[in-house]
């Protein structure tokens, strides 16, 4: 059926008309509360006290959701929240990177917050319909579509009849049927999940845009944490935005003309370096599969390794002759030059529900190559863009589909899962089908799709509690830490990193800190205070893209002419300055790089302090799994002994002649694990936080940041 | 001996930039090498002779996708 | 394809052009809102810079709001132009304009009223076949 026909089988539920805005300074000052248990839809100032504490983005995502949720609230529970905020900067049009959204809620994975930053339309043009942020409570009784006109100024909730499961599919009806023609089309931004998301934990959102070029519509996106699974538990098919009319100005900067600038300062960067340095434009972030083998970084079969003799059938290269369209201007938002949203046009599934059809793949980006390639020992480029396909498409997060299927197939190597157990899949490293069946079980709700959907942690209680696993094995190799899976990077040589993935609020997610290489190759911070100073540093600098509506790609990812002479290269200190001059520019504010920093400390404070309201974010949350540390097994240290065998003589004075390779393993235990306490406590202290993790209440205090309800929060800790 | 990023290396004789990034696979493009605190131009790894007892910086910029 | 073709040679510097181009398109004699301009520091001598309707903006611009017109000139549909300046900073003349008093980036048309007032014929509107210019690696190709 035609989409305009469908459109005539909505049920209306509720409408609500509002004024039109308009955005001064980065800000309409008002978001959308929608409650789809009574259909109550409303609109809400956003209060300066708000502005000022927590900037906007995630910020503002973490506020409405700490002021819907009990310390009690689970992830089903009514009043969990999906908050979807752009930021102050979202929506400039200047400046690559500008458009992304942030989206909060309990995650099911974790039972505390998680936050996700996805490209895609929606969150500019929501701020452009009239609104700085989205909150959606409550659960409708069946699916509905969440309707936000910003032209008409209208928000409609109305019941679907739309039977169509999966990602790729509603975004194009949606974007069909509301679209009043072609042209329309890219005023329109959809957000869905997919068919996983019923069955799962790790369901994704995708953002769409549409593609004027390819004529497709895109997907991005917000993948982490399962924000699709509480989606799909709220029965929200879909949320709609159209706004037509987006141009430069419509954030109403205080002063354009510093955008403008560092705008096209930026894009003669991009248009001049890219091509010496990081390829964005023509692969985006998959530039560094080879680089991460050649250091070896790269997970293979689940973490063990680094590297694999076979990763030249993945590199980047291979991607870019064979599959990748060349030569688009890729971006999703406009204006980003740097455009790594690569998509392979024209690919042909070959297995489930859509094969044989020819479908546009958003990717694959460096972490769906790591993930479900390398680390299942999967080295076949036509596996990891179908699996990236289905994976956007029933909504399933890459990177914890990858980590657990990884987990999954190392469980099955050494017998604590059987084709009994996995009904008939053999999940050894390497077996590219089985793989893909498991994916396409997640999507039906069938066999073992079901048990690895649940995530590694569950996964974990599962086989020693059915299968009599051994508890400390599967802790020792299950790659996930607060329930959320690991990202794509081995840290076990880098300390730091192994802080970056641990230390963290969401769970082990590199977007709060990768310093692998200015750690394990550059040796720029070798003492624990060195450490604890990036772990502070880039941290809160990271923090600050969520806050804004911005994207962290353009800051580091191209490296303008003068870093090499600066001071600190790491820092990128030119487009850190870039962000200030934004900042100030759009908002009229006067921020320089420090208060930058602590306007993220405010929030990244808050969002410990959250974790704690909610029963964790303590030292014992900050705990890993070994195989992020060092060599769980005697496999894994002889294949790097050389390496480790040195260590011991350099680092320990200990002689490895003679020992075997388990006393080896436990002596260099013993060291790494005393090396993460060592760095836990220089954080912690750097951080301004107690031994225990707790922000002190002076720390609070010195960021403005001590509302009396976190101050409470804290106070029992202390 | 050298030391490369604060670490011991072997020196030999003719070590020059270009061939101590291949030693060390250091294959990363968005690198910046530094000899005795000089900084030295990609166009100059080839030239750029490395002797007994240099500190040598070589600065990978990469901050992780 | 119609362009503004130049001698640089023969500019003396008068700035006419200058001024001609800001008044037509924008009503003020202001060299920062002119398409094409003059640059007084080359050590050549004047430098004339100006779009050669080399195309390769329309690849850059991600909304297609960058086009050939009939006699082939690059024009900007202002109506979808967004103002997010990738062509500005791609140009590989760096003729595309921006000022911060506009949204939209501007750029020489091709008009010839600049042309025509020049004192010393240093620039005129010319015709040069789309192909040959092709064929002299002076064009973008589709995927740059």
């Amino acid at each position: 059926m035609n989409a305009k026909e469908v459109l005539k089988g909505h049920k209306s539920l509720a409408e609500f008309r509002y004024e039109l805005g308009q955005v001064e300074k980065g800000y309409t000052n008002r978001s959308l509360y929608i409650n789809l248990s009574d259909n109550k839809v409303e609109s809400k100032p956003v209060t300066d006290m708000m502005k000022e504490k927590f900037t906007g983005g995630k910020g503002f995502g973490l506020w409405y959701l700490w002021n819907a949720v009990r310390p009690e609230t689970k992830w089903n529970d009514p009043e969990n929240e999906i908050v979807i905020s752009s930021g102050p900067l979202g929506g400039i049009t200047q400046y690559p990177g500008s458009g992304k959204s942030l989206v909060v809620t309990i995650s099911p994975l974790t039972g505390l917050v998680i936050d996700s930053n996805v490209g895609g339309y929606f969150g500019p043009l929501l701020k452009f319909a009239g609104w700085d942020a989205l909150e959606v409570q409550g659960k409708a009784e069946k699916d509905v579509v969440i309707f936000i006109d910003g032209n008409e100024g209208t928000v409609k909730i109305e019941e679907t009849p739309i039977e169509e499961k999966d990602g790729h599919q509603i975004g194009e009806m949606l974007t069909e049927m509301y679209a009043e023609s072609e042209d329309d089309k890219r005023n329109i931004s959809v957000v869905t999940a997919g068919s996983a998301g019923e069955h799962t934990l790790i369901g994704l959102l995708n953002f769409t845009f549409y593609d004027v070029r390819r004529k497709v519509v895109r997907l991005k996106q917000a993948g982490r944490g399962g924000i699709g699974t509480v989606f799909k538990d709220k029965n929200i098919k879909a949320l709609v935005v159209r706004f037509r009319g987006v141009k430069g100005d419509l954030n109403h900067p205080s002063d354009i003309s510093r955008i403008n600038k560092a705008g096209v300062r930026l894009h003669k960067e991009i248009c001049k370096f890219d091509d010496v340095q990081n390829k964005m434009r023509q692969i985006g972030t998959a530039n560094i599969i080879e680089v991460m083998d050649e250091y070896d970084l790269l997970p293979v079969h689940n973490y063990k390794y680094g590297s694999h003799p076979d990763t030249y059938k993945i590199a980047s290269n291979v991607f870019i002759e064979k599959y990748i369209t060349q030569g688009k201007p890729d971006g999703c938002w406009y204006g980003c030059s740097l455009s790594c949203a690569k998509a392979a046009d024209h690919f042909e599934i070959k297995t489930g529900p859509y094969r044989g059809q020819f479908v546009t793949v958003d990717g694959p980006e460096y972490e769906n190559a790591a993930g479900l390639g390398a680390n299942c020992g999967i080295f076949d480029p036509q596996y990891i863009l179908e699996s990236n396909f289905y994976c956007d498409t029933y909504g399933v997060d890459t990177i914890s589909f990858g980590t657990i299927t990884a987990f999954a197939m190392e469980c099955y190597e050494n017998g604590i899962i059987n084709k009994e157990i996995t009904g008939g899949l053999e999940l050894n490293f390497g077996n590219a089908e089985a793989a893909m069946e498991l994916l396409h079980q997640m999507s039906r709700g069938e066999g073992f799709g079901l048990i690895a959907g649940q995530g590694i942690r569950r996964m974990k209680r599962l086989f020693v509690e059915a299968y009599g696993a051994d508890p400390k094995f599967l802790q020792d190799i299950g790659m996930e830490q607060k329930g959320l899976e690991y990202s794509e990077y081995l840290p076990k040589e880098s300390l730091a990193q192994q802080g970056g993935y641990g230390l963290t609020n969401k769970g082990p997610q590199h977007d709060e800190a990768w310093l692998i290489f200015m750690d394990m190759v550059n040796n720029q911070i070798p003492t624990f205070e060195d450490k604890a100073e990036a772990l502070h540093y880039f941290p809160m600098f990271r923090t600050w893209f969520g806050l804004n509506g911005l994207c962290k790609l353009p800051w580091n990812d191209i490296v303008p002419e003068s870093n090499s002479s600066a001071l600190e290269p790491a820092k990128i200190p030119e487009h850190v300055q870039n962000y200030v001059d934004l900042f100030n520019g759009v908002t009229g504010r006067v921020i320089d790089k420090e208060e930058l920093i602590r306007q993220s400390e405010r929030v990244y404070n808050f969002q410990r302090v959250f974790n704690i309201r909610m029963g964790h974010g303590k030292r014992e949350d900050d705990k890993i799994p070994y195989r992020s540390a060092g060599p769980v097994t005697v496999e894994e240290y002889e294949s790097r002994r050389e390496r480790y065998d040195q260590q011991l003589i350099e680092l320990l004075g200990y002689n490895p002649e003679g020992r075997t390779t388990e006393e080896k393993i436990a002596v260099l235990r013993r060291h790494r694990e005393d090396q993460y306490e060592k760095l836990i406590d220089a954080v912690y202290a750097r951080r301004g936080w107690n031994n225990n993790g707790i922000p002190k209440i002076n720390t609070l205090e010195m960021l403005g940041i001590d509302l009396p309800e976190v101050i409470e929060a804290v106070q029992p800790y202390l | 001996m050298i030391k490369v990023n604060g670490r011991d290396f072997e020196w030999q004789e003719g070590l020059t930039v270009a061939k101590l990034l291949e030693k060390k696979r250091y294959t990363y493009p968005k690198i910046i090498v530094k000899v005795n605190e000089r900084l030295i131009n990609k166009q100059q790894y080839v030239s750029t002779v490395i002797y007994d007892g240099d500190d040598v910086k070589v600065i990978h910029l990469l901050a992780g996708g | 394809m119609k362009r503004l073709g130049k001698k640089d040679e023969l500019c003396i510097g008068c700035n006419q052009c200058v001024d001609i181009c800001s008044n037509t398109y924008f009503r003020e004699a202001l060299k920062e809102k002119s398409s094409i301009r003059v640059n007084m520091e080359s050590q050549k001598g004047y430098d004339i810079n100006v779009c050669s309707q080399c195309g390769e903006c329309i690849e850059i611009c991600q909304i297609e709001a960058l086009y050939r017109d009939k006699n082939q000139v690059v024009k900007i549909k202002k109506h979808d132009c967004v103002g997010c300046l990738m062509c500005v900073g791609f140009c590989p003349e760096e003729a595309m304009r921006q000022h911060d008093d506009l949204i939209e980036p501007f750029k020489c048309v091709a008009c010839g009223l600049c042309a025509k007032n020049c004192p010393t014929g240093a620039i005129f509107i010319e015709n040069v076949d789309l192909v040959e210019l092709v064929a002299l690696g002076e064009t973008a190709t589709a995927g740059e």
